[in-house]
C-alpha cells in the first residue's frame, strides 16, 4: 500500500506543470549560481597571478640589475659594492644589490588556494583577498587592501550555490508540501484513502518519501553536474570529501524544511494558514534571525572603529618620529635621492626608516589584536547562537565546507605573519650588515607554501553545524509524528 | 460605499487574532532595527567628527619637518555616514571608511566594517528600510490575498456584488481597508522613530533632511502600493484563496531576494570588475612606464627645457625655484591621467553595473526602490564617489601647497646645495593647508541621477493597478 502511494504520489508530481517548472527553476538556479561562482573564484585566482607575476616581474628585474652589474665587475675588476638606497635612477651599483630597498619597495605576494568545492560558496572571498602581500612593512599592511568589488554587489551578496541551497531550496521544498494534508482534506479525499489499510502516519511518511526522494535525487545530480562543471581538484580525495559533506548538509537542511511542512500541516490548519505558517517561519528563520544574531555580535562586541585604530596609528608614528629621528633625518626619510651618492648617512635614513616601521608595528599591533579578539568573540557568539536558526547552521556548514571560512582564512594569515618575520628577517640581516646582495642571493629567499588545515579540524568545527541541525530535524519529526494522531481527517 | 468597504475591511483585519501577533511582531522588528541603526549612527557619527578634528590637529602638529615631508604624513579624510544612514545603513558596511591622502599616491578607502564582522553578518543588516523592503510587502500579501478568493470561497463575494457594489468600487474599498492596517502598523512606528529622533536631536547638519524624509516616505509608500495592488490582483484573479497566497510568495520571494543577486551577477558578467590583483599590477606598471610611455624621470628631463622656460630660466642655476620641488610636483602631476583613467575605469565599471541593475528593475520593484532608498539616505554608491572625489581634490591641493611653498622657500638650495640648509616648516606653515570637510553634492543631483527609479516605481504602479482594474473586472463570483 504504501509502495503504491509512493508511486502515485512521484508520479502525479511529475504530471503536475507546477513541479516541472519548480524543478526546472532549481535546475536553472543552480546552473547560474554555479557560473557566477566560478566566475568569482577566476577572478580571484586571476587578480592573484597577475599581483604575484608584478611584485616577482619587479625582484626580477633587480635581479636582472645585479647579474648586469656582476658581469661588469667581473669585466671591469673592482668590487662588487653595496647601493646607497635612492630614488632617482643613478650611476653606480643598481639598487637591487641593497636588500633594504629589495625588501621595503617589493612585497611577495602570499596565496590561499581556493579548495575544489570554493565556487560553491562564495562566503567573505569577494571582499578579503585570498593573496597577501608581505614586505618589510609592518604587519597591519598585509590586510591592507581588500578586493575591489562594488560595494553595491558586496551588499547584495553573492548568487552561490550556498544562497540557492539555504534560501531557495526552502520555498521550493515549502512550495511542493505546504498542503500535504491539507488539500486532500479539503478535496474530501483524505477520509477516503484512509478507509483503505493505511495509517494516516504512513500516509504521510509516503507523501513526504516521493517528494524528499525527487527533490533530493535532483538535488544529487544537479550538485554532481556543478561539482564536474566548476569543481577543482576533481582528482584529490579532499575534494570528494568536501562534496560528501556538502550534500549531507543539504540533506539534513531540505529534510528539516520537509519535517516543518509536516509539522504544520498536522495542526489541521487550511492550505492558506498553511501557506502563510510557512512562509512566517521561512521569513523568521532564514532573514530574521540571522539579521538579529548579527546585530547582536556586533551590538555586544563592536569591533573598535578603524577610524580611531587609524589615527591611533598617526599619533605613534608622529611619536616615533619626534623620538628617533632628527629634523635633517626626516628630511631625508621619505627622499633618499636627495642624499649624496656614497654619503654613509643614506644607510642611516634608511635604518632609521626601520627603526620607525618597527616602533610603529609595537604601538599599533594591541590595537590590531583587538580586532581579530573582538571578530574572534563575535564568531564564539555566532556559534552558540547558530542553534536557533537552521540557515546559520548551514551558512556556517558550507563556508566551512567550501574552504571560505573565517576560521581557514585566520589560518592563512597567521602563516602569513609567520612568514613575514622570516622574510624581513632575510633582508633586514642583509642590510645591517651592508652585504651587496647578488644574484644567487635572489634564489635563496624564503619560500612560502600554503599548509592546508588537516581534514580532521574542518570536520571537528563542522560537528557542531551538523549535529545541531540533526537535533532540530528530530526534534521538527517528532513532535508531528506524536501529533498526528490527534488529527481530524475530515472537515468538521 | 467605498468608504463602508474600506471600514469593513480595516475592522476585520484588525479584529483578527492573527493580526495582533504579526502587527506587534513587526512593530517590535521596526523599533529593534530603528533604535539599534540610530544607535550606531549616532557611534559612527561621534567616532567620525572626533577622528576628523583629531587628524587635523595631528596634521598641524606633526612636528617640524620638510614640507614634502609634511605631505608624506598627509592627512586623512573620514566618511560622514549619510543624513538618514540610520534608517538605510545602505553600502556602509562594505564601503571604507577612512581615506589617506598623501603625496604621490591616490588611495582606496579603508576599513570597511564587514570585514571586522562575523560572515553572518553577510545575511543583511537589520534596518528600517530592510524590514519595509522586505516584511512590509509579506505583510500586505497575508493581509490581502483573500480579499477576493476567500470571499469568493466563502459565497459572501455574490452577495456583496448583488448589493449594487460595482467591482471597481470593491477594489478601491479594499485597497484602502488593508492600505489603512498596513499604515497604521508601518506610520506608527516610523512617527514613533521619527519623534524620537527629532528630541535627542539630529546631529548632522541637516543636507535638507526634510525633503529627504518625505521623499523617501513616498517612495515607501509606493512601493507598498504595488504590492497592494498586485495582491489584490492576483486575488481576484487566482481560483482559489491558496493559489494566490503562492503565486503572490513567490513574486515576492523572486523580487526581494532572487532578482537583487541576480541582477548583481549579471551586471558584473556585463560590466566586469577587475580583481585587485590585476587592477593594481595594470596602474602600477602604468605608472612607472609613464602616462604615454616615457618613464617620468626621463620625461622631466626631456621637458626640462620648457618647464625652465615658463620661468624664463635656461639652467636650474638660473631658476627662481627649488628645482626639486618643481620635479616633485611635476611627477605628482605626470601621474593623475594614470590615477584618473584607472580609478575611472574602475568607478565606471560600478556605474555601469548600478545603472544595469537599476533597468533590471523592470522585472522586480524592489531594485529600483532599494537604489532610491540608498540614495535619498546618503549612504548610496554616488556619495561614497563623491566622498573619494573630493578627497582626491584635497590631496591634490595640499601636495601642491606644500610643493610650491617648498619651490619658493628652498629657491636657494638650487646653487648652494650642501649639508645643513635644509628647509624646516612648522605648524604655521601646514597650517596653509585647511581642514578637510566633505560636502555632498545637495539632493538636487542625487534626484537628477535617480528619476529613472522613480519613473520604475510609478510604472510598477501603475502596472499593478492596471492589472488590480482588469482582474476585478473579469471577476467570477463562483468557484469553478
Amino acid at each position: 500500500m504504501k509502495r503504491i502511494i509512493i508511486s502515485h504520489e512521484a508520479r502525479q508530481l511529475f504530471r503536475s506543470g507546477a513541479f516541472r517548472a519548480l524543478l526546472l527553476m532549481v535546475a536553472g538556479a543552480v546552473a547560474f549560481a554555479a557560473w557566477s561562482g566560478q566566475r568569482s573564484i577566476d577572478r580571484q585566482v586571476e587578480g592573484a597571478n597577475a599581483a604575484i607575476a608584478f611584485e616577482d616581474g619587479r625582484r626580477g628585474k633587480m635581479r636582472a640589475d645585479t647579474e648586469q652589474y656582476q658581469a661588469q665587475v667581473a669585466a671591469e675588476g673592482g668590487e662588487y659594492q653595496f647601493a646607497s638606497a635612492q630614488h632617482a635612477p643613478g650611476a653606480g651599483p643598481p639598487q637591487g644589490t641593497n636588500a633594504g630597498v629589495v625588501g621595503s619597495t617589493t612585497a611577495k605576494y602570499l596565496r590561499m588556494p581556493p579548495t575544489g568545492l570554493a565556487p560553491f560558496s562564495i562566503g567573505q572571498s569577494d571582499i578579503q583577498l585570498s593573496y597577501v602581500p608581505v614586505s618589510m612593512n609592518p604587519t597591519m599592511y598585509i590586510t591592507k587592501d581588500n578586493e575591489l568589488e562594488n560595494p553595491v554587489n558586496l551588499m547584495t551578496g553573492s548568487f552561490d550555490i550556498a544562497f540557492v541551497v539555504i534560501f531557495l531550496l526552502p520555498i521550493f521544498i515549502l512550495a511542493i508540501s505546504y498542503d500535504l494534508l491539507s488539500s486532500e482534506k479539503e478535496r474530501g479525499t483524505l477520509a477516503m484513502i484512509l478507509a483503505h489499510p493505511i495509517s494516516l502516519r504512513e500516509l504521510m511518511a509516503s507523501k513526504i518519501i516521493a517528494r524528499a526522494g525527487v527533490l533530493l535525487a535532483g538535488v544529487l545530480v544537479l550538485g554532481i553536474v556543478a561539482l564536474l562543471a566548476v569543481g577543482t581538484n576533481l582528482d584529490l580525495a579532499d575534494t570528494w570529501a568536501r562534496f560528501g559533506l556538502w550534500m549531507a548538509a543539504t540533506l539534513l537542511y531540505a529534510l528539516f524544511w520537509f519535517a516543518m511542512s509536516v509539522l504544520v500541516n498536522v495542526y489541521g490548519k487550511n492550505s492558506a494558514a498553511n501557506g502563510i505558517a510557512l512562509a512566517g517561519t521561512w521569513l523568521a528563520l532564514v532573514v530574521v534571525v540571522p539579521t538579529l544574531v548579527s546585530l547582536l555580535a556586533t551590538t555586544l562586541y563592536p569591533a573598535p572603529s578603524r577610524m580611531e585604530l587609524t589615527t591611533a596609528a598617526r599619533q605613534a608614528q608622529t611619536e616615533a618620529e619626534s623620538t628617533y629621528m632628527a629634523r635633517l633625518s626626516e628630511y631625508y626619510y621619505d627622499h633618499l635621492e636627495f642624499v649624496p651618492e656614497g654619503d654613509e648617512r643614506a644607510m642611516d635614513f634608511l635604518t632609521v626608516a626601520m627603526a620607525n616601521r618597527n616602533a610603529i608595528e609595537k604601538a599599533v599591533r594591541p590595537l590590531y589584536d583587538e580586532f581579530q579578539s573582538q571578530l574572534n568573540l563575535q564568531e564564539s557568539l555566532v556559534q552558540r547562537f547558530q542553534f536557533i536558526s537552521p540557515a546559520i547552521m548551514m551558512q556556517l556548514a558550507l563556508n566551512e565546507i567550501s574552504g571560505t571560512s573565517a576560521d581557514r582564512y585566520e589560518h592563512f594569515l597567521n602563516q602569513a605573519y609567520d612568514f613575514r618575520v622570516e622574510w624581513s628577517e632575510f633582508f633586514t640581516v642583509k642590510f645591517l650588515q651592508r652585504a651587496p646582495l647578488r644574484p644567487q642571493d635572489y634564489d635563496q629567499l624564503p619560500a612560502f607554501e600554503y599548509r592546508e588545515e588537516p581534514f580532521a579540524t574542518v570536520l571537528m568545527r563542522l560537528v557542531p553545524s551538523l549535529l545541531g541541525m540533526l537535533v532540530l530535524l528530530t526534534g521538527a519529526i517528532l513532535i508531528p509524528f506524536l501529533r498526528l494522531r490527534r488529527y481530524q481527517v475530515a472537515t468538521s | 460605499m467605498i468608504a463602508s468597504i474600506a471600514r469593513k475591511e480595516f475592522s476585520e483585519i484588525v479584529r483578527d487574532g492573527r493580526f495582533k501577533w504579526t502587527a506587534g511582531i513587526m512593530a517590535l522588528l521596526l523599533l529593534t532595527a530603528l533604535a539599534a541603526g540610530y544607535q550606531k549612527y549616532s557611534a559612527y557619527m561621534d567616532i567620525q567628527r572626533m577622528s576628523q578634528d583629531q587628524t587635523n590637529a595631528q596634521w598641524l602638529n606633526q612636528g617640524d619637518k620638510n614640507p614634502h615631508a609634511g605631505a608624506h604624513y598627509g592627512n586623512y579624510a573620514f566618511k560622514p555616514a549619510g543624513p538618514l544612514a540610520f534608517f538605510d545603513n545602505g553600502i556602509n558596511n562594505y564601503a571604507g571608511t577612512a581615506l589617506f591622502m598623501e603625496a604621490h599616491k591616490q588611495n582606496f578607502a579603508i576599513g570597511r566594517p564587514a570585514t571586522d564582522q562575523s560572515s553572518i553578518g553577510r545575511f543583511g543588516d537589520l534596518s528600517g528600510a530592510m524590514i519595509l523592503q522586505l516584511l512590509m510587502p509579506l505583510l500586505i500579501i497575508f493581509l490581502g490575498f483573500t480579499a477576493f478568493s476567500g470571499e469568493r470561497e466563502s459565497g459572501t463575494l455574490r452577495q456583496v456584488l448583488s448589493m449594487g457594489v460595482s467591482n471597481r468600487q470593491l477594489l478601491w474599498g479594499k485597497a484602502l481597508g488593508i492600505g489603512g492596517v498596513v499604515l497604521l502598523i508601518v506610520g506608527l512606528c516610523v512617527l514613533a522613530g521619527g519623534l524620537a529622533l527629532s528630541l535627542t536631536g539630529p546631529s548632522t547638519e541637516s543636507e535638507s533632511l526634510g525633503a529627504r524624509a518625505t521623499l523617501m516616505a513616498l517612495s515607501y509608500v509606493l512601493y507598498g502600493g504595488i504590492f497592494l495592488f498586485l495582491t489584490l490582483a492576483v486575488s481576484a484573479w487566482a481560483k482559489n484563496a491558496r493559489t494566490a497566497l503562492m503565486v503572490l510568495i513567490g513574486f515576492w520571494a523572486f523580487a526581494g531576494f532572487l532578482a537583487p543577486k541576480a541582477a548583481v551577477e549579471i551586471s558584473k558578467a556585463i560590466h566586469p570588475t577587475p580583481a585587485f590583483g590585476k587592477w593594481m599590477a595594470d596602474m602600477r606598471s602604468h605608472q612607472m612606464r609613464g602616462f604615454d610611455g616615457v618613464p617620468p624621470f626621463v620625461r622631466f628631463e626631456q621637458e626640462s627645457r620648457e618647464i625652465f622656460a615658463e620661468y624664463g630660466a635656461e639652467s636650474i642655476a638660473e631658476l627662481p625655484v627649488y628645482v626639486g620641488a618643481l620635479r616633485l610636483q611635476k611627477f605628482e602631476e605626470y601621474d593623475f591621467p594614470v590615477f584618473e583613467q584607472h580609478y575611472g575605469q574602475l568607478r565606471d565599471s560600478y556605474t555601469n553595473q548600478r545603472r544595469l541593475q537599476d533597468r533590471i528593475g523592470i522585472v522586480a520593484p524592489t531594485l529600483p526602490l532599494r537604489s532610491l532608498s540608498m540614495a535619498l539616505a546618503g549612504t548610496d554608491l554616488i556619495r561614497h564617489v563623491n566622498f573619494a572625489d573630493a578627497a582626491e581634490a584635497y590631496r591634490r591641493d595640499m601636495v601642491l601647497k606644500v610643493n610650491n611653498y617648498l619651490g619658493e622657500a628652498a629657491a636657494s638650495l638650487n646653487t648652494g646645495y650642501g649639508g645643513g640648509n635644509v628647509l624646516i616648516a612648522d605648524e604655521a606653515i601646514f597650517a596653509m593647508v585647511p581642514p578637510f570637510r566633505f560636502d555632498s553634492r545637495g539632493l538636487q543631483a542625487t534626484l537628477a541621477e535617480h528619476a529613472g527609479n522613480f519613473i520604475a516605481l510609478m510604472l510598477w504602479l501603475a502596472a499593478a493597478l492596471g492589472l488590480a482594474l482588469w482582474s476585478v473586472q473579469r471577476l467570477k463570483v463562483e468557484e469553478d
